[in-house]
C-alpha cells in the first residue's frame, strides 16, 4: 500500500473525472452512509431472513468484575 | 457528529452459494467473539490480578482458537478482510 | 396520471430565463427557474409516489436509487454553479408545487441570503487522509509463541504497537486539518467514509471540507502537497473545486 497524493480537479459538468459516489452522498446526506450489520438474506431473489448483527454484537459484553465494597 | 445513514446490506444467495455464504456470516461472528475475547483477556492480563496458571491458561485456549480460526479460513478460502463488517456507531465489527 | 412534486436542487440569485435550457436533472427530467423576491430555487419535477416521506424512507436505503439521484442532482448543482453563487440543497428536498418552494424561500430567506454572501466567489475542496492498516496476518517467519504467556505478550506488543500508530495518524490528521483551514476561510469535518463503500483499506483519520477563494485555489493545493509529503505514512487525497455542499449548510426541520 503505497502512500502517495492524488489530486483531482474537475472542470465542471462534462468533466471526465467521475466524481466519487461515496463523496458526493458525503456532502448530499449530510452526514454520508455507511453500510450497516443489518444483513437481508436473500435465496434465489426471496428475502428471507433480516440478521441483525448490530444487536447482536451489543448484547455481547465484556464481562466485567464487579469491584469490592 | 450527525449519524450516518445506515444501509442494510443484502445478501444474494442461491442453491449454489449458500453454504459459503452463511459460513462466512457465522465465522464473521465467531470472529467477533473471538477478537472481543483476546481483548478482554489482554485488560484481565493487565489488571494484574490473575495467577500465572490462569495467565498461562488464557495464552494457551486463545492460541488455540486463533489456529482454529486460521484453518478455519483456510478451509473456506475468506481471509480476514471478507470477515469484517461495519456496524455503524460501532464502527468496523473487526477491530484492525 | 402520476402525481408530481417539485424536486429543489439548489439556489441561486439573477439566473438568466434560458440559461438551464440544456440542463437535465433527476431521471431526464427539465430544470425550471421558481423565483420570488430575488432568490431563484432551481427546481425539476418527479414522481410524488417515488419521492413522498413513504417513498423516501424505502429508497434512501437502496444504493442503487442513491447512485443514481445523487449523481442527476450533483450534475444540476454543478451547472447552476457554473453561473453563480450557489446554495446547494441536500438530496430530496421535496415541495408539493411552486407555491411551496416559494414558501420555502420566503422561510428560510436570511439563511439563503448569508449562505450566497459566504460562498460567492468560493469553491469547496474536500480531502481525505487514510492511514494504512497494520499488517494483516502476523510475520509468517516469526516462531510460534512457546507458552500461553508469551502468545499474550506478543499480542499485547502488536496492539500497543497499532495504538501508537493509531495517535499517531490521528495526530497528523489534526495536524493537517488545522493548517488547511488556516488556509481557507471556512472549513468542516465529515465523518470518516466506511471502508466497505470506498474500498480503501485502512482507517480514514480525515475528511475535511475546505471553503477557498477562488484566486487562492492554487496555494490551497500547494499546501496540501506540503503536508501530504509531510506525512509520507498517510495516503492523502484532495478533490475539487466542489460547489459549496458542506457550506450551504440549511438544517432540514
Amino acid at each position: 500500500m503505497s502512500a502517495g497524493t492524488v489530486e483531482s480537479r474537475d472542470g465542471g459538468p462534462q468533466s471526465l473525472q467521475q466524481v466519487a459516489l461515496v463523496d458526493l452522498l458525503d456532502r448530499l446526506l449530510g452526514s454520508g452512509v455507511v453500510l450497516s450489520g443489518d444483513i437481508v438474506i436473500s435465496l434465489s431473489g426471496v428475502d428471507l431472513v433480516q440478521v441483525s448483527l448490530r444487536a447482536l454484537i451489543t448484547s455481547v459484553r465484556a464481562h466485567v468484575e464487579a469491584d469490592d465494597g | 457528529m450527525v449519524e450516518r445513514r445506515s444501509l442494510p446490506q443484502r445478501m444474494e444467495t442461491d442453491p449454489e452459494s449458500i453454504e459459503r455464504d452463511l459460513v462466512k456470516l457465522v465465522l464473521t461472528i465467531v470472529e467477533l467473539v473471538r477478537q472481543l475475547m483476546e481483548k478482554q483477556a489482554l485488560r484481565r492480563v493487565d489488571q494484574g490480578d490473575l495467577t500465572d496458571d490462569q495467565v498461562e491458561g488464557l495464552g494457551l485456549g486463545l492460541m488455540h482458537l486463533e489456529q482454529a480460526m486460521d484453518d478455519l479460513k483456510e478451509r473456506f478460502d475468506l481471509t480476514t478482510a471478507d470477515l469484517n463488517i461495519d456496524l455503524g456507531p460501532l464502527g468496523p465489527l473487526l477491530g484492525d | 396520471m402520476a402525481e408530481s412534486a417539485r424536486y429543489l436542487y439548489a439556489i441561486s440569485r439573477s439566473l438568466a430565463g434560458d440559461a438551464l435550457a440544456d440542463v437535465r436533472g433527476i431521471r431526464g427530467a427539465p430544470v425550471a427557474v421558481v423565483r420570488h423576491e430575488g432568490l431563484d430555487a432551481v427546481v425539476g419535477d418527479v414522481p410524488l409516489e417515488e419521492f413522498g416521506e413513504d417513498g423516501l424512507r424505502t429508497h434512501l436505503e437502496d444504493l442503487a436509487w442513491l447512485e443514481e439521484v445523487a449523481r442527476g442532482h450533483d450534475d444540476v448543482v454543478r451547472a447552476v454553479a457554473e453561473l453563480g453563487p450557489t446554495a446547494p440543497l441536500r438530496l430530496a428536498t421535496i415541495c408539493l408545487d411552486d407555491d411551496g418552494v416559494r414558501r420555502r424561500l420566503e422561510e428560510s430567506r436570511g439563511s439563503l441570503v448569508s449562505v450566497l454572501d459566504r460562498v460567492a466567489g468560493r469553491a469547496e475542496w474536500s480531502v481525505k487522509l487514510v492511514a494504512p492498516s497494520a499488517a494483516a496476518e502476523p510475520a509468517a517467519e516469526e516462531d510460534r509463541p512457546t507458552s500461553g504467556a508469551e502468545f499474550l505478550r506478543r499480542k499485547k506488543a502488536r496492539s500497543d504497537q497499532r495504538q501508537e500508530q493509531h495517535l499517531g495518524a490521528t495526530g497528523a490528521a489534526e495536524e493537517v486539518h488545522r493548517e488547511l483551514a488556516a488556509v481557507a476561510v471556512a472549513s468542516r469535518v465529515l465523518p470518516p467514509q466506511d471502508p466497505q463503500l470506498t474500498g480503501i483499506a485502512g482507517t480514514m483519520v480525515l475528511n475535511g471540507a475546505y471553503l477557498v477563494d477562488l484566486a487562492a485555489g492554487d496555494d490551497f493545493a500547494v499546501r496540501f502537497r506540503e503536508l501530504a509529503a509531510a506525512h509520507p505514512t498517510l495516503q492523502a487525497e484532495s478533490a475539487g473545486p466542489w460547489p459549496p455542499y458542506s457550506f450551504a449548510v440549511l438544517e432540514e426541520p
